[in-house]
């Protein structure tokens, strides 16, 4: 079982799981569903955890497969035109008058992000964004190290590719 | 380009992981080497680290419209919720054969003799509504141990907690609830537990709900046996085991016509709510029906359960000869 009461597991992970979830979803109401069920899941197997095992990455390993899973039931209900592609993100306002481009560059690129496969977006956000070594995305989508890299690569080429030059302001230390 | 630099589109790969923080060992010295004679691809590294910078920003930004603490606490609810439906179980091998011990939060829900041939798949858990199984069996251990324990003769008391939940209703409950209380080695009849529910016409459907006692040995519905002292019934068809656990609690039992019967004229005998114990043959007793009796295999066991050797037949001076 693992080391610790499953109280400490929610409050350790539930926040990043619920956003992990809400990035690579495209409707609130099913990143939330999503990751209640993560959690029930673990719950029921939680005793059968190893104590030393990684409890953060096989968190994210059950919910990127109910993630899977559900869009391949979307795509059995014939749904997946509900989904809206490249839905506008709401932001904090848009901050002060020299961000502006840069705003605009974040936009576009999370546009790019909900319009990637699921694999890629799921490899990219949780690459990117909770920063998981890929060991452990590779063990969440079922795939191997190399593949896990290349879905993020392939994401990056996207976003470079969808994105013209004068959206992108200049690197710092860029020459 | 120098004839051993990498091409553009191969480097791509390594460039996109240099870029963005991601590159494997020896992957930046390739794109140093490449963007240092290549000026499209060094503008191409910049680019990446600018849409590094972008995604770096979408990382630390919040997520819009943040529900995390409402979600929490709605996931905690049904947590509750399947914590109270959850039961923990599993088949355990005993010298009666396979029995599952099945436990939930409030206490220890079903023990039950299972076929060895289906195992759990043939519990009756699994017939139940409302009930969440998982298969575990850390928190029952202890209590096979001490089934085991008590099969071996070296333990008399399993003060478990119970939890009643599979009691099919209110009358079941207080049945078996009466019947947890008869204490180690004692006998008693449905019709005595009848009337100590205060229900004396409902001897049948006592034997009934002790027929579908969910907590066998630990609620000790071996000890309850038919006005005539045949031991009638046990778990469906397990009569034998119903043997087995009185001659273990040292109940004598002796066969005839094809049933088995408890040995009256060989047990210590409190008559109705006495608080002594007297030999069978003292006064009428052996005239009173076993619906006003509770029987002991040992003087021992009379006096465990709290009961005073009687003063007129004197059962410690002249105990019933063997």
């Amino acid at each position: 079982m693992g080391g610790e009461p499953f109280e400490a597991v929610m409050s350790a992970h539930h926040a990043e799981i619920y956003r992990y979830l809400r990035r690579v979803t495209f409707r609130s109401a099913e990143a939330e569903d999503l990751s209640q069920e993560t959690f029930l899941r673990a719950f029921r197997a939680y005793r059968e955890l190893p104590p030393d095992a990684n409890v953060r990455a096989w968190l994210f390993a059950i919910a990127t497969n109910l993630f899977r899973n559900s869009l391949r039931a979307a795509k059995r209900r014939r749904a997946a035109h509900d989904i809206v592609k490249g839905r506008g993100r709401e932001h904090d306002g848009d901050g002060p008058e020299g961000a502006a481009r840069f705003n605009e560059a974040r936009a576009a690129v999370e546009a790019v992000i909900d319009g990637l496969p699921a694999k890629q977006r799921a490899a990219f956000v949780m690459r990117k964004v909770h920063e998981l070594p890929y060991e452990t995305i590779a063990k969440s989508l079922d795939c191997s190290v190399d593949s896990a890299r290349a879905h993020v690569f392939q994401a990056f080429r996207k976003i470079r590719t969808s994105l013209d030059d004068a959206q992108l302001p200049p690197a710092e230390g860029s020459a | 380009m120098t004839p051993n630099m990498t091409s553009c589109r191969a480097i791509q790969p390594d460039l996109v992981a240099t870029a963005t923080g991601d590159a494997v060992p020896g992957a930046e010295a390739r794109v140093q080497q490449h963007v240092a004679a290549c000026a499209p691809c060094r503008r191409e590294l910049d680019r990446y680290r600018s849409i590094d910078r972008i995604v770096g920003d979408i990382r630390r930004a919040p997520v819009a419209g943040d529900r995390a603490d409402v979600v929490r606490g709605d996931l905690e609810y049904r947590l509750a919720e399947l914590r109270r439906r959850a039961v923990t179980c599993r088949m355990w091998l005993s010298p009666l054969g396979p029995i599952l011990i099945a436990k939930s939060e409030q206490g220890v829900v079903l023990v039950e003799y299972l076929d060895s041939e289906r195992g759990v798949a043939a519990s009756r858990l699994l017939r139940r509504a409302g009930v969440e199984i998982i298969e575990d069996g850390t928190e029952t251990e202890a209590f096979y141990q001490q089934i085991l324990e008590y099969l071996a003769g070296e333990r008399t008391r399993l003060a478990w907690p119970l939890d009643l939940r599979l009691a099919g209703s209110d009358f079941q409950r207080e049945v078996l609830q009466a019947t947890a209380a008869l204490p180690y080695g004692a006998v008693t009849s449905y019709a005595r537990l009848a009337r100590e529910i205060g229900r004396p016409t409902a001897t049948r459907a006592v034997a009934q709900a002790l027929r579908r006692n969910p907590l066998p040995i630990v609620v000790p519905c071996h000890r309850v046996v038919g006005g005539t002292g045949a031991l009638t019934g046990y778990a469906g068809d397990k009569l034998a085991l119903k043997e087995r656990l009185l001659t273990l609690e040292g109940v004598p039992v002796a066969h005839a016509r094809r049933h088995q019967h408890i040995v009256r004229d060989h047990m210590y005998v409190r008559a109705d709510h006495d608080t002594e114990y007297c030999v069978p043959t003292c006064g009428s007793l052996s005239t009173l029906p076993l619906w006003r009796l509770t029987l002991f295999g040992s003087r021992d066991r009379a006096e465990s359960a709290g009961l005073a050797p009687c003063t007129s037949c004197r059962p410690d001076l002249h105990p019933i000869s063997a």
